[in-house]
C-alpha cells in the first residue's frame, strides 16, 4: 500500500451509506485497494459482498490477502452449488464474499437474502456497467429494503468511462452513489510518490527489418485505404477515423457505436469494410510479434477463410504483404538461363543438396514440362529474425557481465552482507505464445527456432494445398486470384508465365515439405547420424548465404554497411557479403551502439556462457497475474510494451524502495508498437480530463436525508414497495391492487429485460425453465430473440425446436423480437431483399416458420422498455402464471430434477451445445451420451462398439467416429 | 375458400378492396388475380393475410379488429402484415401487437412496400415446402461441420477453425489437444485457447 492509495480510501470511507466511484489510472494496483477494503471489514458490520472480479483480478485480491495475513481465510465464494438454505446463512454471517451478479439478484428476488446484515457491496468494474445491467438491478433491489447499506464502485478503466454521453454520471445514478474521486497518473501525490525514486531506465529502439517495414507500411496502406472507402459510405462521422485510432481496439467500438443504429441498413461492402479493418489491426499486431514463420502461416489461412469475402486482399498493396511476408521467410531462385543471376546462386547458396536436389530438380523438370518457357525453380530459405530476438539475447549478455562485475566488485571490497535479491530477470510480453518462443529462443537458438516453425509451417502447407485443391474447385473464376499465389491480375500473356513459374514455385514448396516428411519418417538410429550431419552443413550454409541478403533485414542499426547492400532486388550485386566473423563482429558492435550507457567491451564470442547466469522467467502480460509482486525481480526487460505493466512496475518500485530495479525497454523503431504506446497514454489523460470536467458539471439529486434518490425517481417508490411488502410507507398510499408476476428464465438473467420489468412493478420469480423464457400466464409463454440471437438461431436450428417445443405445451406461443433502441428498427437494408425469394433471407425463414407453425404469435418490439410494455397489457386479462407447473412443463425426466435446481450453472453448455452440432448426434441420444461419458475429450477416445450403445445405433456410431477421426481435410 | 381451381391455383388472390394499394406492384415472382374474398390476400389453401398500413391505423383503431372478426375460423394461418410507415411506432404497434395477438393472427411487420411483397409472395411460393433449411441442416461437406461445431466456442471464428483443423490434423486431436498446444496456434489468443480447453475438457454436467 503506498500513501496515495490510503488517501483513497480514506476518502472512500468518508462517505458511509452512499459509498462512491472510484476511477483510477490502469496499472495503479486496484487490487491492492480492493483487499485492503476487505481487511478492513468487521463481520460486526454485516456482510460484505463483492461482485465477482474477473479471474486474474480475484487472483490477486485474494494473493494479496494472503500475503498481509497468512492465517486468515480468504473470502469466500458463494456459488449456485450451495443448497439455498446454507446461502442464507451465509448471507447473514457477516463475512466477506464473492459472488456473480446472477446468483445475488436471484436470491435477492427469492428473497433469500436478508438484507438488514448486508452491510454494502463492492463492485470492481465500473465502467461495464449501464442502467439496465443486473448490477443496477442488484442495488435498487438492495437499496429498497436497506438504504444504508454502501456501494462502492472502482474501474481501472478510464477511458471506457467516457465513451457515450455523461456516462460517469448515470452510472453514480443508477447505483445510488454521490462522489465520484479520480485518481490519474498525472496526479499530484501520484506523480510524487512514484516519481521519488524511480528506477533505472534504458529505453532501446529496435530497427525494423526492410520487410518488415515494407509489410507495415502496406498494412497501414491498406488501411488508410479501407478508411478512404468507408468514409465514402457517407455513414460514420470522418472525425474520428484516423489510422492512428485504427490501431486500438476500441476503434471498433467507435465505429459500432456509430453504425449499429443503421447496422441493418448496411451494405455487404461496409460492414465488411469493418471487419477487414478488424483483420488489419491484428496483422500489424502479429507482424511485431510473431515470427517470420508464424506471421506468413497466419496469412496463408488468411488467404484461405477470407478470400472470398475480403475486399482488402485484392488491393494492391496487400500484394506486397503477402510477397514480403513470403520473403521474409523464402524465396525461389530459377536455374536455368532465364535469370542468370539466379543461376549462379542456386549453387553457392542452396542448402538442401543432399537429396533436396534430387527431389527439387526432379519435381520441378516435371512442372516445367507443361510450361516448357520456364526452366526448374529452388526454394531458398531465408527465415529472417524478429530484430528483438538478437537484441534481447544481448541484453541478457550485458545483464550477465554486470552481474559478474558486481560480484568481483563485492568480492574486492570484501563486501560481505547480503546478496542482491534474486537478482531475477522478467521479461514480460503479451501473449503466452511469445513467452514459449522467446524461451526456445534463448535456450536453443533462434536458427532452430525458425526451422522448427518453418518444417511444420511446409508440412502443414501440404494439407493446405489438398484442402484447396480438393474445396476451391469450384471458385475457379477470376475472383478466385490467390495473391500469394503470385499471379497478380497483369496482361493476359504475362499471366500465363506468371501462373507457370507460381506452379512451379508450389512444387518447389511441396517437394520440401515432403523431404522434411521424409526426413521425419526415417527412423532414427542410423539416419539420426547422417540427418544430423545434413542438418549442421545446411546450417553452416545458411549463415553463409544468409549474409548477402540476410544481413541487410537482420542486424539491427546497421549503418555503414547498409550502403554497400542497398540493391538487394538484384541479387547479383550482393554476392559479395561480409564474412561471418566480420558480421558477427558489426552485430555485436551494432548493440555496443544501441546500448551505449554502457561502456563494456562487446564479447566476441557471441554465445553466453551458462554458469552464473542470472534466473529468467517469462511473463504473459495476458495472462495478468500479480507476477512482480511474487517474483520480485532486479531486471524487467519490457519486450512487449505496456502502459498498464509500466505503471505495475512503478508502483512495485515504489512500494519496495529499498530494492534495485532496472527496466529495460524494448521497441521496434517508428513501428505502430510506438505509436499505439504513446497513443494509450494520451487517451488516458484525455479520458480523465473529460472526467474532470464531466464531474465538475454532475448534478446528483439527493433527498432530505442525504440520500441519493436514484436514476428514476418517479419510478422508485412503486418498485421498493413492490418488492417486499414494506409497511414504512408515508401519506397513507392506496394498497397497490395485486400485483403482477412474470415467471423468467434463469438465464435471461444476463439479459436487462427483468430488470426493466421490475422497474415497471412487476414481481420476477426467477425459475430454471425449460421451455421458453417468459411466462406470462398459464396460456402464454415467450421466446425471446435478440437480432443477433434470431439470425444465428434460425441458422443453427435452435429456434424451430425451441417454437415447436412451445408449440407442444402452451396454448399462446410467442416468439419476442427485440430490437435494440439504439439500433435501427428494421430488419435489413432494402438493398438486401433482392430481387427474388430466396431461402438464405431472412424474411424467407421467418415465413416458413409461420407457415409451419400457424399458432405461433410474433411480437415485434421497438426496445427492452417497450417489451416490457406489451407484457404489461398481454397480461391484463389473464391468469398468474404457477410457477411449479412452468418449471415442470418439456422437462425430460420427472426425478433427477431438483427444485431450486440452477439448470444452466450445472451444464458446461458450450460443451453440451458442441456435442449437439456433432453428425450422428441427435436430439433423441444426446443426453445418453452426456450421462455415458464425461466430456468431450472423453468421447474423443471412446472407441465405435462403446458408441454404438450410447447412441443407440452402429450408423449413428460410424458417422460420429468417421468426423471425429477424418483427416483434416477430407470428404466424408 | 379452395373453390378458386385452374391457374388460379397458383397464384395470389387479391381482394378488390386493394384496388390501388402499390404494394401489388411489388408482387412480381408469382402471378395475382383479384377475385371476391374476405380477407385481402389469399395465400394458399388455408393461408390468409390482411394488410395495415400503421399510419391508417392511428386514423382508424378499430379497423383490424373488424376485419379479424370478419375472417372467422376460415383460415389456419391467419398473417396480419403490418406496413411501418410512421416513426413513432411503440403505441401503434402495441396496439397491433395486441389485437393481433389476443385474436389468433401472427403479426409480420415490414419496413417498405418491397418488404410487404416479398412476405406475400414468399408465403405463396413456400406455401409446400419443407422447413429443413431453418431446421439447422447445413452443408454436409467436413469443413462446414467442422466449422459448425467448431464455432459454437465463443470468439472461435473461421479462421481459428482452419488453423486449428491443420494443425492438430483431426477433430478428435483438437479435442485432446494440452492448452499448451491450443497455445501454439497462431491467432487463437489466450482467452480462446481456454475457452476451447474447458469446453472439451469440462464435463458436460457440473458436479454438484
Amino acid at each position: 500500500m503506498l500513501q496515495f492509495h490510503e488517501q483513497i480510501l480514506t476518502d472512500l470511507l468518508q462517505e458511509d451509506s452512499n459509498g462512491g466511484l472510484v476511477i483510477l489510472s490502469s496499472g495503479l494496483s486496484l487490487p491492492s485497494l480492493i483487499s485492503s477494503l476487505l481487511l478492513l471489514h468487521s463481520p460486526s458490520q454485516g456482510t460484505l459482498l463483492l461482485l465477482s472480479p474477473s479471474l486474474p483480478l480475484k487472483s490477486h485480491i485474494l494473493h494479496l490477502l494472503h500475503q498481509s495475513d497468512p492465517s486468515s481465510q480468504p473470502p469466500a465464494e458463494i456459488t449456485a452449488d450451495l443448497p439455498a438454505p446454507s446461502r442464507h446463512s451465509l448471507y447473514s454471517s457477516g463475512g466477506a464474499f464473492f459472488v456473480t451478479p446472477r446468483i445475488l439478484i436471484v436470491d435477492l428476488l427469492m428473497s433469500r437474502v436478508p438484507t438488514s446484515n448486508v452491510a454494502g457491496i463492492i463492485i470492481p468494474h465500473a465502467h461495464s456497467l449501464t442502467e439496465t445491467s443486473t448490477e443496477a438491478f442488484i442495488v435498487r433491489v438492495l437499496k429498497s429494503t436497506n438504504r444504508d447499506a454502501y456501494v462502492r464502485a472502482f474501474s481501472d478503466k478510464p477511458h471506457s468511462m467516457v465513451s457515450g454521453f455523461a456516462k460517469a454520471e448515470r452510472i453514480m445514478k443508477c447505483l445510488y452513489m454521490k462522489k465520484l474521486h479520480l485518481w490519474p497518473r498525472f496526479q499530484v501525490y501520484v506523480c510524487e510518490e512514484l516519481e521519488k525514486d524511480p528506477p533505472v531506465v534504458v529505453d532501446i529502439r529496435v530497427p525494423l527489418s526492410k520487410h518488415m517495414a515494407g509489410i507495415q507500411k502496406a498494412i497501414i496502406e491498406v488501411m488508410d485505404a479501407c478508411l478512404k472507402e468507408m468514409r465514402k459510405t457517407n455513414k460514420v462521422d470522418v472525425e474520428d477515423l484516423t489510422v492512428e485510432n485504427g490501431l486500438f481496439k476500441s476503434f471498433d467500438e467507435i465505429v459500432r457505436r456509430q453504425l449499429d443504429p443503421i447496422w441493418h441498413t448496411l451494405g455487404k461492402k461496409t460492414k465488411q469494410l469493418v471487419s477487414d479493418l478488424k483483420t488489419l489491426r491484428k496483422l500489424l499486431d502479429y507482424l511485431v510479434r510473431y515470427d517470420a514463420v508464424s506471421f506468413l502461416k497466419y496469412l496463408d489461412t488468411l488467404r484461405v477463410s477470407e478470400s472470398f469475402r475480403s475486399v482488402w486482399i485484392f488491393a494492391e498493396s496487400s500484394y506486397k504483404i503477402f510477397e514480403l511476408a513470403k520473403k521474409r521467410v523464402y524465396r525461389f531462385v530459377r536455374s536455368d538461363g532465364a535469370n542468370v543471376s539466379g543461376n549462379s546462386k542456386h549453387t553457392t547458396r542452396k542448402k538442401r543438396k543432399l537429396n533436396g536436389e534430387e527431389s527439387n530438380t526432379e519435381s520441378a523438370t516435371a512442372g516445367s514440362s507443361s510450361t516448357n518457357s520456364s526452366g526448374s525453380i529452388l526454394l531458398e530459405e531465408v527465415l529472417e529474425e524478429a530484430p528483438k530476438w538478437k537484441v534481447l539475447r544481448d541484453i541478457l549478455v550485458e545483464i550477465e557481465e554486470e552481474k559478474k562485475k558486481e560480484v568481483l566488485f563485492r568480492k574486492e571490497h570484501l563486501l560481505e552482507g547480503e546478496e542482491p535479491d534474486g537478482g531475477i530477470v522478467l521479461v514480460a510480453c503479451k501473449d503466452e505464445r511469445s513467452c514459449m518462443h522467446l524461451e526456445d529462443c534463448i535456450t536453443k537458438s533462434p536458427q532452430k527456432v525458425m526451422r522448427e516453425e518453418w518444417e511444420k509451417y511446409l508440412l502443414s502447407k501440404v494439407e493446405l494445398r489438398e484442402a484447396q485443391t480438393r474445396y476451391k474447385k469450384k471458385p475457379k473464376d477470376p475472383k478466385g486470384y490467390g495473391i500469394l499465389d503470385g499471379v497478380v491480375p497483369v496482361t493476359p500473356a504475362q499471366n500465363a508465365e506468371a501462373s507457370g513459374i507460381n506452379k512451379l514455385e508450389h512444387e518447389a514448396l511441396l517437394a520440401a515439405a515432403s523431404e522434411i516428411r521424409n526426413l521425419a519418417k526415417r527412423d532414427s538410429s542410423q539416419d539420426n547420424l547422417e540427418h544430423n550431419v545434413t542438418e549442421g552443413s545446411a546450417k553452416g550454409k545458411k549463415q553463409r548465404s544468409g549474409k548477402g541478403r540476410g544481413n541487410s533485414k537482420n542486424s539491427p542499426n546497421r549503418n555503414d554497411t547498409s550502403q554497400k547492400n542497398d540493391n538487394p532486388s538484384d541479387p547479383g550485386s550482393v554476392g559479395d557479403g561480409p564474412t561471418d566473423e566480420f558480421n558477427q563482429e558489426t552485430t555485436s558492435n551494432n548493440c555496443e551502439e544501441v546500448l551505449q550507457q554502457n561502456n563494456r567491451v562487446a564479447d566476441e564470442t557471441g554465445p553466453k556462457t551458462n554458469n552464473g547466469s542470472p534466473p529468467l522467467h517469462f511473463y504473459a502480460l495476458e495472462s495478468d497475474q500479480p507476477i512482480i509482486d511474487i517474483m520480485k525481480p532486479s531486471v524487467i526487460i519490457v519486450y512487449h510494451p505496456d502502459m498498464t505493466f509500466v505503471r505495475q512496475i512503478e508502483v512495485y518500485k515504489a512500494s519496495n524502495p529499498s530494492k534495485k530495479l532496472k527496466v529495460y525497454f524494448l521497441f521496434y523503431e517508428e513501428s505502430t508498437e510506438v505509436q499505439k504506446f504513446e497513443a494509450s497514454i494520451r487517451r488516458e489523460n484525455g479520458a480523465f480530463e473529460s472526467l474532470i470536467r464531466q464531474k465538475s458539471l454532475m448534478m446528483i439529486p439527493v433527498d432530505q436525508d442525504g440520500h441519493c434518490v436514484g436514476l428514476n425517481p418517479s419510478l422508485e417508490p412503486q418498485a421498493s414497495s413492490l418488492q417486499n411488502s414494506i409497511t414504512r410507507k408515508a401519506g397513507g398510499r392506496k394498497e397497490v391492487e395485486k400485483q403482477m408476476q412474470i415467471i423468467v428464465d434463469m438465464r435471461e438473467f444476463m439479459s436487462s429485460l427483468p430488470n426493466v420489468l421490475h422497474q415497471k412493478g412487476m414481481r420476477i420469480i426467477p425459475v430454471t425453465l425449460e421451455v421458453g423464457d417468459y411466462i406470462l400466464s398459464p396460456l402464454i409463454c415467450v421466446e425471446r430473440k435478440s437480432i443477433q440471437d434470431l439470425f444465428s438461431s434460425f441458422a443453427s436450428g435452435r429456434l424451430y425446436h425451441q417454437v415447436e417445443t412451445m408449440v407442444r405445451y402452451y396454448r399462446i406461443p410467442v416468439l419476442l423480437i427485440e430490437f435494440s433502441q439504439d439500433r435501427s428498427f428494421s430488419f435489413q437494408s432494402s438493398s438486401d431483399i433482392g430481387d427474388d425469394v430466396t431461402p438464405t433471407n431472412i424474411m424467407s425463414k421467418l415465413s416458413l416458420l409461420v407457415l409451419h407453425f400457424p399458432r405461433l404469435r410474433i411480437i415485434w418490439s421497438r426496445s427492452l422498455h417497450a417489451t416490457a410494455e406489451i407484457f404489461f397489457t398481454l397480461k391484463a386479462n389473464q391468469d398468474e402464471p404457477d410457477e411449479t407447473k412452468a418449471m415442470r412443463v418439456g422437462v425430460p425426466s420427472e426425478e433427477g430434477v431438483v427444485e431450486n435446481d440452477v439448470r444452466a450453472e450445472n451444464y458446461n453448455t458450450s460443451a453440451v451445445e458442441f456435442l449437439r452440432r456433432l453428425p450422428g448426434v441427435t436430439d433423441s441420444n444426446y443426453r445418453a451420451i452426456m450421462d455415458g461419458c464425461k466430456s468431450l475429450a472423453e468421447l474423443a477416445l471412446l472407441p465405435v462398439e462403446q458408441l454404438a450403445e450410447l447412441m443407440g445405433g452402429q450408423k449413428a456410431a460410424h458417422t460420429l467416429r468417421d468426423f471425429l477421426d477424418a483427416k483434416y481435410p477430407t470428404l466424408l | 375458400s379452395s373453390s378458386y381451381g385452374g391457374q388460379s391455383r397458383n397464384a395470389i388472390l387479391v381482394s378488390h378492396r386493394q384496388k390501388g394499394n402499390p404494394l401489388l406492384k411489388h408482387i412480381r415472382n408469382v402471378r395475382w388475380a383479384y377475385a371476391d374474398i374476405v380477407c385481402d390476400y389469399l395465400l394458399g389453401q388455408s393461408s390468409c393475410a390482411l394488410y395495415l398500413s400503421l399510419r391508417y391505423h392511428l386514423l382508424h383503431t378499430d379497423y383490424l379488429y373488424y376485419r379479424i372478426r370478419e375472417l372467422q375460423k376460415n383460415f389456419k394461418l391467419r398473417v396480419v402484415l403490418c406496413h411501418v410507415d410512421v416513426e413513432d411506432v411503440v403505441k401503434p404497434l402495441l396496439e397491433v401487437t395486441k389485437t393481433a395477438l389476443l385474436h389468433d393472427c401472427t403479426l409480420l411487420c415490414a419496413w417498405s412496400l418491397e418488404e410487404c411483397g416479398r412476405y406475400l409472395e414468399t408465403i405463396k411460393v413456400y406455401e409446400n415446402k419443407p422447413a429443413d433449411i431453418i431446421q439447422g441442416q447445413m452443408d454436409t461437406d467436413y469443413l462446414s461441420r467442422l466449422s459448425h461445431a467448431l464455432t459454437t466456442v465463443r470468439h472461435v471464428n473461421k479462421t481459428d477453425v482452419v488453423t486449428l483443423g491443420s494443425t492438430f490434423g483431426s477433430l478428435s486431436h483438437i479435442m485432446d489437444a494440452s492448452m499448451e498446444d491450443l497455445a501454439r496456434c497462431p491467432g487463437i489468443g489466450e482467452r480462446k485457447v481456454k475457452r476451447l480447453y474447458d469446453t472439451f475438457h469440462e464435463p458436460f454436467k457440473r458436479v454438484i
